[in-house]
């Protein structure tokens, strides 16, 4: 599903050179949970972020279901973050002057569906977030654990094969953190998404098939959960 | 992204800053109303000229004479554009035009597309005054021929029959100057028409004839707000007084140009091109209009200068208020590359942002300039063109709107250019970032 090899990428910082990722080789397999632990600074969003399609790799090869995203274009890349993938991340990144209906609608605006079609299938996502008595609210007039159920129904509303979230508990009180990471598991486990999770919690990682700990843009160790079970 | 959601988020995205989209929009207004209602006021006042021209100078009629030089001696010396002429020493007199021989009229009257052939009779009257009183007024005698008078709209009475003698059209202004209230009034009425031979000898007084006329009709307010129209037959008994020479307009002095009726306004130029054929001068009414055309494209080019310059600067704003827009919205256009928007899509948003606030400001601004043209025109016809009710000095035609609307999009489209590219180039990490 995922395949990286030998990925690089590198930043120029006021003429020092900053390996972001330093020779990177990992392979997820469809309908995985593989979370990502390290320190900041380490790489994990930039991983994230390349597997994504929002950046590319200096060095090296990364495909994702059979499309080598090394040598895709702007276009080709976009199209791929809207139908393959779907983000979800720590500050929600909701749109606070629309709906959350508008809100979870945007990518299909991308994907050039009508306005007709949008909001059926809009609302139809978010009645499975449990979201139905929501779709008129501005992302202000709801808590923490909504405005996170409607940024996944926004990530999940082009059906995509990936999910890539970044510390998606993270602005999060503890319980809801919980609730959030039960409708995450639920997603990979019923649905079969695969499933990518950037994390600093550890308890966190308990829920992930496999945990990768990242330090200075290598994967220092990966602990399969399945098998140490 | 579909057309109809780029036009939908600009207008979601200009009713989120009201104001500044209201300010914005302002700028490009005042420039595009002040672009269409100054081309509209040249435009009319050119509609004006070419209409009062076409009145002299029929469209469907070709000016004949011995060489295209002579007519600029009858329009005191225009030019017509070319480089002035060298004269000699004893040439260049005005009166001296030549007179055409009637070989050369017969050559002009066999052309093809020629329906008729009448001098243009050339006459100076001193004064002008209504039977019974004693007020001279100026005046300017035009002999026309019938079927140029029948072009002329009147407001009383009826046109010269054919061959009529002592009859005459007074020009609606002489109403005022002869103290008459209704247009009907002046019919049946009689004018004098004094004339002074146009060469005296030195130390005598020159000679003067009075003719009377019969008022047949009373034409409506145009330019020409002097002349008195006559049959060509009479024109050609007073001019041979005026010259002092009963030779005028005979087999041995014939006219000097020739006013030539075509079947069709559309063989001018080639009626014109075969008279210089003939080795003679030939001038149409689009010659003249021609160079009104020039004179008042130059008018407007400087007129609308000043509404381009509005426009420009209304641009500045425009640019402003999306690279403004962009720093607002730089997580919004983070997320939006998130979820699948590419660089092409973003510049397309942006640009299309300066393209509603152009077509909006296009739209109201020929509004307002469409109103403030018909405010003009309805106080101009109640103070300084009250003689002009049917001239409208301010004229919109479809173009002129379609134009301005079409100019402010194009330059609020160049305006976003450079900041949709910018937008287009954020790093959709930094940007997501961004506080």
């Amino acid at each position: 599903m995922i395949e990286l090899h030998d990925v690089w990428r590198l930043y120029r910082m006021g003429g020092e050179t900053i390996n972001a990722l330093a020779s990177i080789d990992l392979k997820v397999s469809e309908g995985e949970f593989v979370t990502i632990v390290g320190p900041s600074g380490s790489g994990k969003s930039t991983l994230l972020n390349i597997i994504g399609g929002l950046d590319t790799p200096t060095m090296g090869r990364i495909e994702v279901d059979g499309q080598d995203l090394s040598k895709a274009s702007d276009r080709e890349l976009s199209l791929y973050r809207n139908k393959k993938v779907g983000f979800i991340f720590q500050t929600f990144n909701l749109q606070p002057t629309h709906t959350a209906l508008e809100n979870v609608s945007l990518p299909l605006v991308f994907a050039k569906v009508p306005l007709w079609r949008r909001k059926r299938i809009a609302r139809e996502v978010m009645k499975t977030m449990e979201l139905s008595d929501r779709l008129r609210h501005k992302p202000n007039q709801l808590s923490g654990g909504e405005r996170q159920r409607v940024a996944i129904a926004r990530a999940l509303v082009n059906d995509p094969k990936i999910l890539l979230a970044d510390e998606p508990t993270g602005n999060l009180d503890s319980k809801t953190g919980e609730q959030i990471m039960e409708l995450l598991t639920r997603l990979n486990k019923e649905r079969g998404i695969t499933l990518l999770l950037v994390t600093h919690d550890l308890k966190i990682a308990d829920y992930a098939d496999r945990m990768l700990r990242m330090l200075d843009g290598q994967i220092a160790e990966a602990v399969d959960r399945r098998q140490a079970l | 992204m579909s057309f109809l959601d780029l036009v939908r988020n600009a207008f979601s995205n200009l009713r989120r800053r009201k104001l500044r989209s209201f300010l914005t929009i302002s700028a490009v207004v005042i420039g595009a109303s002040l672009v269409s209602l100054l081309v509209s006021l040249g435009i009319g006042a050119q509609q004006f000229l070419t209409a009062q021209i076409k009145a002299m100078m029929p469209p469907d009629t070709v000016m004949v004479a011995s060489s295209k030089e002579a007519f600029d001696i009858g329009l005191g010396g225009v030019g017509f554009g070319n480089a002035p002429e060298e004269v000699s020493d004893d040439g260049g007199v005005p009166f001296s035009l030549e007179p055409l021989t009637l070989q050369e009229i017969e050559a002009v009257r066999a052309l093809e597309h020629v329906e008729r052939v009448d001098p243009f009779v050339r006459l100076t009257a001193e004064s002008v005054k209504l039977q019974g009183s004693d007020k001279n007024f100026r005046t300017r005698i035009r002999p026309m021929p019938q079927y140029q008078v029948e072009d002329t709209e009147l407001v009383a009475g009826r046109y010269l029959t054919e061959g009529s003698r002592r009859e005459c059209i007074i020009a609606n202004q002489y109403l005022d100057s002869f103290g008459l209230e209704q247009p009907e009034d002046a019919i049946g009425k009689e004018v004098i028409i004094r004339v002074r031979q146009a060469i005296s000898f030195i130390g005598l007084p020159s000679e003067v004839m009075d003719y009377n006329f019969g008022i047949v009709g009373v034409t409506e307010k145009t330019l020409s707000s002097t002349q008195i129209i006559i049959s060509i037959e009479d024109g050609m008994e007073i001019s041979r007084f005026w010259a002092d020479n009963p030779a005028w307009y005979t087999d041995d002095i014939p006219p000097a140009i020739l006013q030539v009726k075509l079947e069709d306004s559309g063989y001018a130029d080639q009626v014109a091109q075969a008279v210089e054929d003939l080795g003679l001068g030939a001038i149409t009414s689009n010659d003249v209009l021609g160079l009104i055309g020039t004179i008042f494209t130059i008018i407007q080019t400087v007129l609308s200068a000043f509404g381009l310059i509005a426009l420009g600067v209304a641009s500045l704003g425009i640019i402003n208020t999306l690279i403004m827009a962009i720093y607002e919205r730089t997580r919004e256009i983070g997320v939006m590359k998130a979820v699948g928007a590419s660089r092409g899509t973003i510049r397309l948003l942006f640009t299309m942002e300066g393209v509603i606030i152009g077509f909006l400001g296009g739209i109201i601004g020929v509004g307002i300039g469409y109103a403030l043209g018909l405010a003009i025109n309805s106080i101009s016809h109640t103070t300084f063109l009250k003689d002009f009710e049917t001239f409208n000095i301010s004229t919109f035609p479809w173009w002129l709107m379609v134009g301005v609307i079409a100019l402010s999009t194009i330059v609020a489209l160049a305006a976003a250019l450079y900041p949709a590219h910018r937008a287009s180039r954020l790093d959709p990490i930094e940007a997501l970032r961004y506080e």
